[in-house]
């Protein structure tokens, strides 16, 4: 089993349908990122955050960090939201992919899944998720 | 019968890692001059190149910030140490 590219989790598409998710900087859900080794198997088929798989090492807990939400808006026909850069301080890690979930929601249910295309690893350093640029083409999370 | 049809994109992410330091003040003004400007690979080459240089410059202001701000926290940091009675250990984060 291993990652095999980003997806975007069928069931939150479902969700985003009956107001499972809310995404607003300020008011919205508390969402979270959580690395993997390759081990785990997620595809557009992964539901919700498990530990199965998950990374641990100095600097990481479980559950992976919290994100700052882009409050989401459009561009012409496109709908799209983002998230900050997410940084692991002083971590000592190895992920080879990650899982965005929503942590307010109950289950804890995916989003959407990252594939890093290899093992990236820090030591005693800083891990850092660099996020797209929130535009109408680039943003992490689209809708046209 | 109508259908509208909705597409659904993910971003591509990248992942940065150091070790056995923090990023630089170089390498984050990078960063932080790509989340300010985006240039479109489609446009127009003159356009492009005065995106270019105008993100370069936006590039040098946020990298002679972020170095003050480095400076000031270490001042902020020694002086806490030497009232702390740190006076050594102060005395290394000065010379940063």
């Amino acid at each position: 089993m291993a990652f095999s590219g980003n997806y975007m989790c069928t069931s939150f598409k479902t969700e985003l349908m009956t107001a499972t998710h809310n995404f607003p900087n300020s008011t919205g859900n508390t969402f979270k990122l959580a690395l993997y080794d390759n081990s785990a198997s997620f595809t557009a088929a992964t539901t919700a955050y498990t530990t199965s798989n998950e990374i641990s090492g100095s600097g990481y807990s479980a559950g992976g960090g919290t994100l700052t939400n882009v409050t989401p808006t459009s561009s012409s026909t496109t709908a799209f939201t983002d998230f900050d850069d997410l940084t692991f301080s002083t971590a000592t890690i190895t992920a080879r992919g990650a899982l965005i979930y929503n942590d307010t929601a109950a289950g804890d249910p995916s989003v959407v899944v990252l594939d890093f295309g290899g093992d990236k690893t820090s030591t005693a350093g800083d891990f850092k998720i660099v996020m797209p640029t929130a535009d109408a083409t680039n943003a992490l999370i689209r809708i046209a | 019968m109508f259908t509208v049809d909705i597409k659904s994109d993910v971003g591509q992410v990248g992942v940065e890692t150091t070790h056995n330091r923090g990023f630089t003040p170089e390498e984050l003004s990078v960063d932080c001059a790509n989340k300010i400007i985006s240039i479109s690979q489609s446009a127009d080459p003159v356009l492009r190149q005065q995106a270019e240089a105008f993100k370069s410059q936006i590039q040098q202001i946020v990298l002679y910030y972020m170095k003050q701000s480095a400076k000031s926290e270490r001042t902020t940091i020694y002086n806490l140490l030497l009232n702390a009675g740190e006076a050594s250990l102060a005395e290394h984060i000065r010379r940063l």
